[in-house]
């Protein structure tokens, strides 16, 4: 018995010693968080060639982006954090990871070639605190094959795209899906709201039960309910694309980061001609569909190696690597690669153009900007759940919407981020 | 004689009916595992189809699964095994000595949510340099594997009968002495149920490991993760990882389930 316990205690000693010296950061050495994401990997594959020519050695980790930000907040949350650089979601934890202080300003940035609409969610004060990598926007994806039978164009509007929708629909196809799931659905809702000349947020105050914003939610309800897929409202887009590629679905309107996926043939059931994709239809006032940074990269304010972290950010946003990610067909947040020669050679035509009319007249906003997005999205995806349950007749959404406007006003309050 | 053929006949109809209930999701996530993605979503589901291997290809050579096997081994096995060294004694305290208020506070740290032990833990490791070391996270899964030692171990001392002990001890040897060479020798069903069910926890663990762990010493829970991308899933992926992952635990079961039932019913009925 003695002898067992001697052996364990020496062996775990001896682990621990190891575990000590390996956790130890050598002064050459940064720490990178990336998420599980196309331009993640991109990064990944090519950082030997980083170390290479910088001497600075990176100890990278690729996370899945829930994990990534419950690991960022633990370690910043605590104050021990070694993170050095790390990608972040500028729309669903800038506000709050920048109230607490834990990006450092990147006053020294370059900043001049990105849309100054998408810097604006990647300032907090009037500094900027995020560079950003990636951008979408909210499309059209349709079924040309199926548009074409039953003789109809495009839809560029609403009441073109609500017909279509019905025309479409039967009992194998649906006319049209887009995220039924509450708050997975927010952001998709978003560009409906804006076309009919709404808005969740107005200056620090919840404005989603104007008239605008409610007729947007009715008429998104009636569009799912009645001629979306079964089951639309337990949908996020991991359970519409395979419905959508498995040919049961004849329009879906979503973020342009999917295309990639549509259109691989080792991916879909279709015979990948015949998927189209469009911009986003206008509404009753105007059209302005969502574009977004989803990703962006940034400096930790706890780093003690920022001129090593400054070095690997710039390497990492730099337009070189930027037309390599647009080549991937990563649709890059940098303005000047999406006029290079070689990227535009090689990149779907139909993104250029969405890319185009989104960047002119896009709202860079897809959701609630402000501290408690989660919160905030749960309670607007109760009301989506209601309009699509209804068909968009529910007597009760407009009551609905007052009170959810209030008690997102109420966390609005609670961070001090109502009325600025 | 009609009548027992009839009951047998749906007997097993019964049998097979809540087989399948229980199994079609294993064999839904197995048969995916074969199939490509455009396989995965048609619908309906294909029965027959071209199986691939290309999914495992790419949970062992693209993703290495192999290091976070040997990570989740190291982990599982360390923690158990100090969980028999500090748990077996403490049981048979408990069993002969009628601790009960004991048994109750280690039970307690069983049921408290895991995740109100992991800000402290997070501190005290990170101050201590032990983030994403073996240390941390065996210590951390002890906290699931110590509360299953303790009490399938006291409740199974208490079912062996004090006599042989205590004639041990009238021969002249030290309690110590009667533990380690009578009461060891006839727990082993016991102490294998032990075993098999706090690796299995540990195994499936994903919280600690979560918060505690990073590249070097990540376990196969996370390492599923690595199939999710933002805005695409690798179902295929997914589906072989798990498969990789359930298999060492289905067969730790499978080979020792006759002790598992055994061990977990023993004590129930003691008077």
């Amino acid at each position: 018995m003695r002898k067992i316990l001697v052996t364990s205690v020496a062996v775990l000693s001896s682990l621990c010693i190891s575990g000590g010296a390996m956790a130890q950061a050598k002064s050459g050495e940064i720490r990178v968080l990336l998420a599980n994401h196309p331009y993640g990997e991109l990064i990944k594959q090519s950082i030997p060639q980083f170390e290479k020519q910088s001497g600075i050695k990176v100890n990278v980790e690729s996370l899945q982006e829930s994990q990534l930000t419950q690991k960022l907040t633990t370690e910043f949350a605590t104050k021990s954090s070694t993170v050095d650089v790390f990608m972040t979601r500028p729309l669903q934890e800038g506000k709050m990871f920048a109230k607490n202080g834990w990006y450092a300003p990147l006053t020294a940035y370059d900043f001049a070639d990105y849309p100054k609409n998408i810097m604006g969610a990647a300032s907090f004060g009037g500094k900027p605190y995020i560079v950003p990598l990636v951008t979408e926007w909210q499309v059209l994806y349709y079924r040309k094959d199926l548009l074409q039978q039953a003789g109809i164009k495009v839809p560029t509007n609403f009441t073109e795209l609500e017909a279509a929708a019905q025309k479409l629909n039967s009992e194998a196809v649906a006319g049209i899906a887009s995220r039924g799931k509450g708050a997975a659905a927010v952001t998709q809702l978003s560009s409906y709201v804006y076309n009919y000349g709404g808005q969740y947020l107005d200056k620090g105050t919840a404005v989603f039960d104007s008239k605008a914003a409610v007729d947007a939610l009715r008429f998104y309800g009636k569009l799912l309910g009645t001629y979306g897929p079964k089951g639309v409202t337990s949908m996020s887009w991991e359970n519409i694309m395979p419905l959508f590629q498995a040919g049961k679905v004849a329009m879906w309107t979503d973020a342009s980061v999917f295309l990639g996926q549509i259109i691989d043939p080792s991916k879909t059931q279709v015979p990948v001609e015949n998927f189209g994709i469009a911009n986003f239809p206008a509404g009753p006032k105007t059209n302005a569909p969502f574009i977004v940074s989803s990703w962006g990269m940034s400096v930790a304010q706890q780093s003690k190696k920022k001129d090593l972290a400054m070095k690997f950010l710039d390497w990492a946003t730099s337009k070189e690597m930027a037309i390599k990610g647009m080549v991937g067909n990563i649709t890059m947040a940098r303005s000047s690669v999406w006029s290079d020669e070689v990227v535009l050679s090689k990149i779907n035509p139909g993104l250029i153009e969405t890319r185009t009319f989104a960047a002119k007249n896009g709202t860079p906003v897809d959701r609630p900007y402000m501290s408690a997005v989660g919160e905030a999205r749960d309670l607007i995806g109760e009301l989506i759940i209601e309009s699509i349950n209804t068909k968009g007749t529910s007597a009760n959404l407009e009551k609905m919407a007052k009170d959810k406007v209030n008690q997102v006003n109420g966390l609005l309050k609670d961070t001090g981020e109502y009325g600025k | 004689m009609n009548k027992k053929i009839l009951s047998n006949v749906l007997f097993y109809i019964a049998v097979v009916l809540i087989a399948l209930v229980v199994l079609f999701p294993f064999l839904w996530m197995l048969s995916s595992s074969f199939k490509t993605q455009v396989d995965i979503i048609s619908w309906p589901p294909k029965l027959f189809f071209e199986p691939t291997l290309a999914n495992y290809r790419k949970v062992f050579e693209e993703q290495d699964f192999l290091k976070y096997f040997i990570n989740s081994t190291i982990v599982g096995g360390f923690a158990v095994a100090l969980s028999l060294l500090l748990g077996l004694p403490a049981a048979y305290s408990i069993a002969r000595f009628a601790q009960k208020k004991l048994a109750v506070f280690i039970l307690l740290a069983r049921l408290m949510p895991g995740i109100s032990f992991l800000m402290p833990w997070y501190i005290i490791f990170s101050r201590l340099d032990l983030m994403d070391s073996y240390v941390a996270l065996v210590l951390s899964h002890m906290l699931i594997a110590l509360p299953i030692v303790v009490w399938i171990m006291s409740s199974y001392f208490e079912a062996i009968p004090r006599e042989l002990e205590e004639s041990a001890m009238v021969d002249g040897a030290t309690r110590q002495h009667a533990f380690l060479a009578i009461i060891l020798p006839l727990s082993g069903p016991g102490i294998i149920t032990a075993t098999t069910l706090s690796f299995i926890f540990s195994w499936n663990n994903f919280m600690f490991s979560q918060v505690l762990s990073m590249e070097k010493t990540k376990t196969l829970p996370i390492a599923v993760y690595n199939f999710l991308s933002y805005a695409e899933v690798d179902w295929g992926g997914v589906m072989a990882a798990a498969v990789a992952i359930m298999a060492p635990a289905i067969a730790l079961t499978m080979i020792f389930q006759k002790y598992v039932v055994k061990g977990l019913t023993m004590g129930a009925v003691k008077g």
